[in-house]
């Protein structure tokens, strides 16, 4: 075995060498590759060798022209460069067809390559450009770069024997991709719109009209110096001109913040009513808000009667008439013929109406006469709108005089409970109207009437409460001009002279006190809740007896205010009647309705008054 | 002659026809002999992708092309010394020759076995358009020069009809087109000689 390896071995290095000899063999075939002429004058073959065959080969090129039989061989094989053939002017015919073909001989044999038709005509492939030169030019509207180029030396264009058309690619040094243009036959490109500081490098080459592209030129470059094109220093311009804009605007708002704020965000207002604490809402406690509201506001204790645009019943009634009223037998109760009559029925509700009062001044008891005589004579008294004292005589006297009743006098009646007259502090001296009740109850009984209630409101317009000021002033105006005066003396601001009850004294009389617009907070010394001026309604009780409510922990106690107005504020509930409460304070009341049905405020809800008839 | 040449002043000048300069001519000229050319290789390119094998052998020399007589210049030094009027008479002789084979090829074309016999067929007959086009600005064009470029080479085409066989019309369809495209190819050739000669006050183009 190890003596067939050496034996192979040796044979494997022998034989190359043996072989070498025996190898030879006629040349391969050569293949002519191309054929070209630059400028259509002459023209170069190249063609590519074959296997040798191991021993050296020549290679001769053939050329038959079209119309002759002769073959030439080619005249220059070196000009060229190797495996070429140079076809000089002279052996350059156009529009004629070559048959070339090349031999490739050696010692042991040729090999022709395969025929090659060639007509100049179709061959032409030129020079690259020469002298490409590009320059930075400056126009108005910025530097531009020019390039310039020549045809290549040996094509001869100026005879038009050769048209050659060029194409220029450009690019930015950094950049990969170049951008070509066509030149057409002009020997002079411009490119705009340069890059401000770039640098640009350019190539041309050319192509015949019928014929193949040149190599690319050698690359030119140049560097573009630094510029604003003109569109950019406009925009710059724009921009700051903007931001200066910008600021201006901006310090105008600023310095008007709050105006601005004011504007796009205008204050949510805040709740108006009097009293009302909105920090006491996130205590969350109801009862505190409400309460901080009846304590400061509610009911608002003075009250300008000029804002409340009610229309009160001013009734003003001259000594002289009042004397005279006494010696007739007029009836009417509370028929007040109080106006002179150049008096204007300005201010004054259609109560006043003279007319009015003429009618139903007829038909009067004469109790009511002469309890309405009496406010003159006793002038100088104080006047005791003892409710007390009437209710006991109007329970006793139901009976109804049916004619005709004064709605206002109803009113009157109903309001006489209202003021009181502090006899002590003198704050309104009424005279002593000891049949005011006798004179009242005919006017209870007019309750009955069923549109009793009904033209009370439409009389005057006013619920009872109101009704209830208006008599009460017009009780006052009754009197002498000197209790209207002494009266006038202690309001202090209220034009009208409106008092409002403070409260029944031990010998049931109400304690009047004059209303001024500023007062607030309790009066004098005692504490008034809410609804002080007006005396609620507490119920009927069986004998049809208004009974009014009083704050009961005033009369009795001296409780705080808050405490009142809480039960104030839980009196009554409709139906109750609270006999009791009516009887201990010795209020009087009205006739009404035993179906009455009094409202949480205590006022009377007409409502649901059911006639009796 | 002078009715002729009065009627036509007169006729010119009533519809105010606008004589055009010859250096316009020449361009016009020389821009449809490109167009011309350039038809006939993209048709020789279009025949050579579907040949015979054997077509190129049996493809009669191109020295049997009708046109073959006309005695034309064989370098740039023989062109450039015609004179222009011989280099006109040239070019028109040449178009003219060929005005009666382009009507065969365009007659023969559409049933060519060729798989794109229809754009042969297309293209035949633009070069058929850019031939006439070319032919009557030529005859304007004489008509400044000398009457000696009037002169014309008549070389008439007896071809009359390809074989029957489908390689022989395919193959005479194909000498045929050769020997036109080289004929184009001179036509153009002569014609911008005689451009850039006759307008030399334009240097940059020539």
């Amino acid at each position: 075995m190890w003596r067939d390896t050496g034996l192979k071995l040796i044979l494997s290095l022998i034989l190359p060498v043996v072989a070498q000899g025996a190898r030879h063999t006629p040349p391969g075939k050569p293949k002519l590759t191309i054929c070209r002429s630059p400028e259509k004058e002459t023209f170069t073959c190249w063609w590519e060798a074959g296997f040798d065959g191991g021993l050296p080969t020549t290679y001769s090129l053939f050329y038959q022209k079209e119309n002759s039989k002769t073959i030439y061989e080619c005249p220059d094989y070196r000009t060229a460069g190797a495996n070429s053939c140079f076809f000089n002017k002279n052996d350059t015919s156009i529009w004629v067809n070559y048959n070339i073909t090349v031999v490739a001989t050696n010692a042991l044999g040729s090999n022709t390559s395969v025929p090659f038709d060639v007509d100049v005509a179709y061959i032409v492939q030129p020079h690259t450009p020469e002298n490409v030169t590009v320059r930075v030019l400056e126009d108005k509207e910025g530097p531009f770069l020019r390039l310039s180029w020549e045809p290549p030396r040996k094509a001869d264009t100026r005879s038009g024997w050769i048209t050659l058309i060029y194409e220029i690619r450009v690019k930015l040094e950094e950049d990969e991709e170049w951008e070509e243009h066509l030149a057409g036959q002009q020997k002079m490109f411009n490119i705009f719109s340069l890059h401000s500081g770039g640098v640009y490098m350019v190539q041309v080459r050319c192509k015949p009209d019928h014929g193949f592209w040149s190599e690319w030129s050698p690359t030119s470059s140049v560097k573009v110096p630094d510029y604003i094109s003109q569109g950019r220093s406009v925009w710059i311009l724009m921009a700051v001109f903007s931001a200066f804009i910008f600021f201006i605007l901006s310090w105008i708002i600023i310095m008007n913040k709050n105006s601005v704020r004011h504007c796009l965000l205008p204050p949510v207002p805040g709740p108006k009513i009097k009293g009302f604490d909105k920090h006491l809402l996130k205590n969350e406690k109801s009862e505190d808000v409400f309460n901080a509201l009846v304590n400061n506001s509610f009911p608002p204790r003075s009250i300008d009667y000029e804002d409340l645009l009610v229309e009160y019943l001013e009734v003003s009634i001259n000594e002289e008439e009042e004397l005279i009223l006494e010696g007739k037998d007029i009836q009417v109760v509370g028929c007040l013929k109080s106006k002179s009559p150049s008096d204007s029925d300005s201010g004054r509700g259609s109560c006043d109406s003279h007319t009015l009062l003429m009618e139903k001044c007829g038909g009067m008891d004469s109790k009511e006469e002469s309890s309405y005589e009496e406010p003159e004579v006793q002038q100088a008294q104080a006047a005791n709108w003892e409710s007390p004292e009437r209710t006991d005589r109007q329970v006793g006297s139901p009976d109804t005089s049916d004619g005709q009743v004064n709605a206002c006098s109803s009113d009157i009646s109903s309001s006489i409970h209202g003021p009181s007259v502090n006899q002590r502090q003198g704050t309104l001296e009424l005279p002593r109207q000891d049949t005011v009740p006798d004179k009242l109850s005919p006017k209870s009984r007019s309750h009955h009437h069923p549109g009793y209630m009904e033209s009370l409101g439409e009389c005057c317009e006013l619920p009872i409460a109101g009704a209830q000021h208006q008599l009460e002033a017009a009780r006052l105006q009754n009197h002498s001009d000197y209790n209207i005066a002494s009266l006038k003396q202690q309001s202090e601001t209220t034009g009208l002279g409106y008092v409002e009850v403070q409260k029944v004294n031990k010998e049931n009389q109400l304690v009047l006190k004059p209303l001024s617009i500023h007062s607030q907070g309790p009066l004098h010394g005692s504490c008034v809740g809410a609804g002080e001026e007006y005396s609620k309604v507490n119920g009927v009780n069986k004998d049809n007896v208004l009974l009014l409510q009083r704050q009961r922990e005033m009369a009795e106690t001296s409780q705080s205010c808050d405490d009142k107005e809480k039960e104030g504020v839980l009196e009554q509930s409709c139906p109750k009647q609270q006999q009791g409460k009516t009887d201990t304070h010795g209020f009087a009341a009205t006739q009404l309705q035993e179906s009455m049905c009094l409202t949480t405020s205590g006022y009377v809800d007409t409502s649901t008054m059911m006639p009796t008839f | 002659m002078k009715n002729t040449t009065t009627q036509s002043i007169v006729f010119c000048l009533v519809v105010s026809c606008q004589a055009i300069d010859l250096n316009e001519l020449m361009e016009r000229a020389a821009q449809r002999s490109d167009k011309l050319h350039a038809l006939s290789t993209s048709l020789t390119k279009d025949l050579d992708s579907h040949f015979p094998p054997m077509g190129r052998v049996m493809m009669p020399r191109p020295d049997m092309c009708h046109t073959s007589s006309l005695q034309t210049p064989r370098d740039k030094e023989q062109a450039l010394s015609v004179s222009e009027n011989d280099l006109i008479s040239l070019a028109r002789s040449l178009l003219r020759a060929w005005n009666d084979p382009l009507v065969l090829l365009s007659s023969e074309a559409p049933t060519l076995p060729h798989p794109s016999n229809n754009d042969i067929s297309n293209k035949i007959r633009e070069l058929q358009d850019y031939s006439n086009s070319l032919g009557e600005g030529l005859d304007v064009l004489v008509n400044k020069m000398g009457p000696s470029s009037k002169y014309i080479s008549l070389m008439p085409f007896s071809g009359g009809d390809l074989r029957q066989d489908k390689n022989s019309r395919l193959i005479n369809f194909h000498f045929l087109m050769s020997c036109f495209r080289r004929d184009s190819h001179k036509i153009d050739n002569f014609l911008k000689v005689l451009r850039c000669r006759a307008t030399k006050n334009r240097p940059e183009t020539c």
